[in-house]
């Protein structure tokens, strides 16, 4: 693990109760991992599952972290902010419920200036429940 | 690939990518208007160029690249 969730807020922008990551568990050039266990005072926690609307969010809060980590090693200071501009390829094939732990891998397939281009696939129990790719921009 | 070879394929790919039709892909059109390119469309466009001509294309590149004769140009330059 490279970063616990203590201190998962010195690579992402966002706040309680906004934080859909748990655990940085990987960040290299080539992509990004992530655990995060679903709880009951999610935010997106409804008649037990979370939605796939919180799993798209917790793929680009993978990003978040990823891109704050790599940019922390490099001294760069404060996480950047970062937007989704696109999502396209979305595939949502199961739910995260209850105690779940969602583990997602980011792949970065190619970036141009500020604009990256993502894979992600967020699974429970090596199962994939969301998959998608997002264009990210950072500010 | 001379300039036959990279004029086909530059049609192929980018009509099908941006879905514009191969005819509107001529020397002197604007690359930039004729794909109706936005910001976030550029990763998608250097995706692609890598993907089919072996090259993956940089922002300074692209300040050189105004119509489809520009781009064809640069692609020569890169393959050199």
């Amino acid at each position: 693990m490279l970063i616990n969730q203590s201190a998962v807020k010195t690579i992402i922008p966002q706040r309680e109760p906004f934080i859909m990551i748990d655990h940085l568990l990987r960040a290299d050039d080539s992509g990004f991992s992530t655990s995060f266990e679903i709880k009951e005072d999610n935010v997106f926690f409804e008649n037990g599952t979370v939605s796939s609307s919180a799993i798209i969010e917790n793929i680009a809060q993978t990003c978040a972290a990823g891109f704050g980590y790599l940019g922390s090693q490099a001294g760069e200071g404060e996480a950047k902010l970062g937007f989704i501009g696109a999502i396209s390829k979305l595939t949502v094939s199961g739910t995260a419920n209850l105690n779940d732990t969602v583990e997602t891998n980011v792949t970065i397939l190619n970036s141009f200036e500020n604009i990256h281009l993502v894979e992600g696939t967020a699974t429970v129990n090596g199962e994939p429940i969301v998959y998608c790719q997002m264009k990210i921009v950072q500010a | 690939m001379n300039r036959s070879d990279i004029i086909a394929t530059t049609k192929r790919f980018l009509s099908e990518e941006f879905e514009v039709s191969p005819d509107a892909i001529e020397p002197e059109n604007n690359l930039k208007e004729t794909l109706d390119l936005d910001s976030l469309d550029y990763v998608d466009l250097v995706v692609v160029i890598e993907d089919n001509l072996g090259f993956k294309p940089t922002a300074d590149d692209f300040k050189t690249v105004a119509t489809f004769e520009d781009f064809y140009q640069l692609v020569e330059r890169k393959l050199q």
